[in-house]
């Protein structure tokens, strides 16, 4: 187990520059998720992490030894591929065996290891199959403990469960996270999914085009976040964003204007700021009755039942969309208008270029 | 359903008579390209009179002392002619697989200055007609003093020198999912490690091919011996079925023909033996793609 630092991390391919000045820390045995939009570059941190990409700039230091040109092996280091990267000629026992006897461990230890590790994952009676003989599932609990045998400082996951079906990768995110309770380790994980980010993590870093948006815990950014891409980016249904005006901003808060009304928002802003903003409210806290502010009527253009609730999709009277999630089975219908309501201490308010009023 | 008809596809119309008449034609065809290896095989089995005056495949009656004659007829028996073709047959494939493996995996997965460069170069050779080097090697062989012997024929097969199987291991190696060096690279493999514990394993169909056609080249090979090698003692089968074909006296064409046939036996029970990892195909499903 070991922390991990970065310091103005940068990488360029050519003149393409693809990660830019990334700072992060991660303590031991925290669990830290890179989230972000396909291209953002979470993939290409973690394998610079992995050492399987040069570091173009910066420190990259894993405990207090800088690592920047250690070769992948000596960092201390596990990968998990999303493609499991299982050799497909070596029995599961002799792919989790193989670094350890690259390695040049006695036999013993590398068969107890291997035994321990296939322990954990419960996969003792897979050992003597051929990868092509398991299920996905199994293949990446394989992939996990050729993790494992290693018993490397910091584990990195580079997205582990986009090639499962949704069954099975809600089993196998319960799994990793308890693996990390039981072994305590370090670990990074990338994925694009932010439920899976929301639900593993200690630390969430949201990346995009190279650049760290917000860093903090899953409910940090979920009720406070750094700009309008992090709004959007964590929590599904995805945040509603209504444009709106600015009419006054103190440290008691905002007061905007839309659709003709004027609604007093609970955030503001250090630097004066006038002129057009966005209101972000999530669809859960979008309601149809009992808000303190009222942001109007809305015709519902679309409904989704999903059994335990109801998605609604529809048109302020001043043109805006807005997805509303209302608890339970609804009995609405496209063409049928309601009254929606939300309370403000969980609405949002940011700039035209994005940044987030703070909460007061 | 029985399972024939489970692979027939679904809303295609299959006709027995189409049926009959695509095998009848598949039939005649191959018929036309076996015809002159069966009537070789045929005339070695037939008494010397009979062979240029009857086309037919069948034997008035079998007279298999060709194959006697053939194996004893020359100065030397036609066993070390087998022998040196064997040698250098199998010298040739050994280094030909090992050489241009490790070539190609150079060239698929190693970064190094030019690698562009070396590659369209190698590649380049491949355009060149044999001819034009034969003169140049053959002098260079000369000055090493390998003229008359196998060395000629076999050193080359283990510096890489036959760009067309480093090509086709070079495409072969690119279809490797890279992650699988990256997961060694991280297990602590060296290059070299990487190369012969988790390439060549998954490479057989490759290095198959490259075996097959690498043995069938120079088994079959006429010219090379020809220029390097004078004594007879040192010929391979390909150019001592030359001694039997004689411009002055008569030429003894039951002989060449018995050990024309016998010749054909090593290719075709190599390619039966190396067919089966050829068709085995690259075990990849231990990646998800």
């Amino acid at each position: 187990m070991a922390s991990l630092t970065l310091n103005k991390i940068v990488k360029r391919f050519g003149s393409l520059q693809v990660i830019s000045d990334v700072d992060l820390s991660v303590e031991k045995g925290e669990f830290v998720v890179f989230v972000g939009p396909s291209g953002c570059g979470k993939s290409t941190l973690l394998r610079m992490i992995a050492g399987l990409e040069a570091i173009s700039g910066g420190e990259l230091r894993i405990g207090s030894e800088v690592m920047n040109d250690v070769a992948p092996a000596q960092r201390g280091i596990a990968m998990v591929f999303q493609s499991y990267a299982l050799y497909p000629h070596m029995s599961v026992r002799k792919n989790m065996a193989f670094a350890l006897e690259t390695a040049g461990l006695p036999k013993p230890e590398v068969e107890a290891r291997v035994n321990k590790a296939a322990a954990i994952l419960q996969i003792q009676n897979l050992l003597d199959r051929k990868p092509k003989q398991l299920s996905g599932g199994q293949r990446q609990r394989v992939a996990i403990g050729r993790a494992i045998v290693r018993d490397p400082q910091i584990f990195l996951f580079d997205e582990p469960l986009s090639n499962l079906d949704a069954e099975l990768r809600v089993q196998m995110r319960v799994e990793i996270a308890k693996l990390h309770r039981e072994l305590g380790a370090t670990m990074i994980y990338v994925t694009h999914d932010q439920v899976e980010a929301m639900t593993m993590a200690d630390k969430i870093v949201v990346l995009r085009l190279g650049k760290v948006e917000q860093i903090g815990a899953p409910l940090d950014l979920y009720n406070n976040p750094a700009n309008q891409f992090v709004a959007g980016f964590i929590g599904s249904p995805k945040m509603n964003f209504l444009d709106a005006t600015l009419l006054s901003s103190d440290e008691t808060g905002s007061v905007v204007s839309l659709a003709g009304q004027s609604l007093r928002i609970p955030r503001g802003l250090a630097a004066v700021h006038e002129g057009r903003v966005q209101l972000g409210i999530r669809p859960e806290h979008a309601m149809l009755s009992s808000g303190d502010i009222a942001l109007g009527q809305m015709e519902i253009v679309l409904v989704e039942h999903l059994g335990g609730n109801t998605l609604l999709y529809g048109k302020l009277s001043d043109g805006q969309t807005l997805t509303v999630q209302v608890e339970d089975q609804a009995r609405l219908g496209m063409g049928d208008t309601v009254q929606i309501f939300a309370n403000a201490a969980r609405c949002h308010l940011f700039t035209g270029d994005g940044r987030a009023f703070a909460a007061v | 359903m029985s399972e024939r008809a489970e692979e027939r596809l679904p809303g295609v119309q299959y006709s027995r008579w189409s049926g009959i008449r695509k095998h009848t034609m598949l039939c005649c065809v191959s018929l036309v390209m076996l015809y002159p290896l069966l009537w070789m095989v045929s005339s070695s089995m037939k008494p010397e009179n009979e062979i240029f005056t009857s086309a037919s495949l069948f034997p008035s009656h079998f007279d298999l002392s060709a194959y006697k004659r053939g194996w004893f007829g020359l100065d030397v028996s036609f066993g070390r002619f087998f022998l040196n073709s064997l040698i250098v047959s199998v010298l040739s494939v050994i280094g030909n697989v090992m050489s241009c493996s490790l070539a190609a995996f150079a060239f698929a997965r190693l970064r190094f200055p030019g690698r562009h460069l070396w590659f369209s170069l190698m590649l380049g050779t491949l355009m060149l007609p044999y001819h034009v080097v034969l003169i140049p090697q053959y002098i260079l062989f000369l000055n090493l003093d390998w003229i008359d012997t196998f060395l000629p024929l076999v050193v080359p097969k283990f510096l890489a020198c036959d760009a067309f199987f480093i090509f086709l291991m070079v495409q072969f190696f690119r279809g490797i999912p890279r992650e699988l060096d990256e997961a060694a690279r991280i297990d602590g493999c060296s290059a070299w490690r990487i190369y012969w514990k988790i390439m060549l394993p998954l490479s057989t169909p490759v290095l198959a091919t490259a075996a097959i056609f690498s043995f069938i080249f120079t088994w079959d090979d006429f010219f090379a011996p020809l220029i390097y090698l004078g004594d007879p003692t040192h010929y391979t089968s390909q150019v001592a079925l030359r001694s039997f074909i004689d411009s002055t006296n008569q030429s003894d064409w039951g002989g060449l023909f018995a050990m024309s046939s016998l010749a054909v036996i090593p290719v075709f029970v190599f390619f039966v033996f190396f067919q089966r990892l050829l068709i085995e195909g690259i075990a990849t499903t231990g990646m998800k793609r």
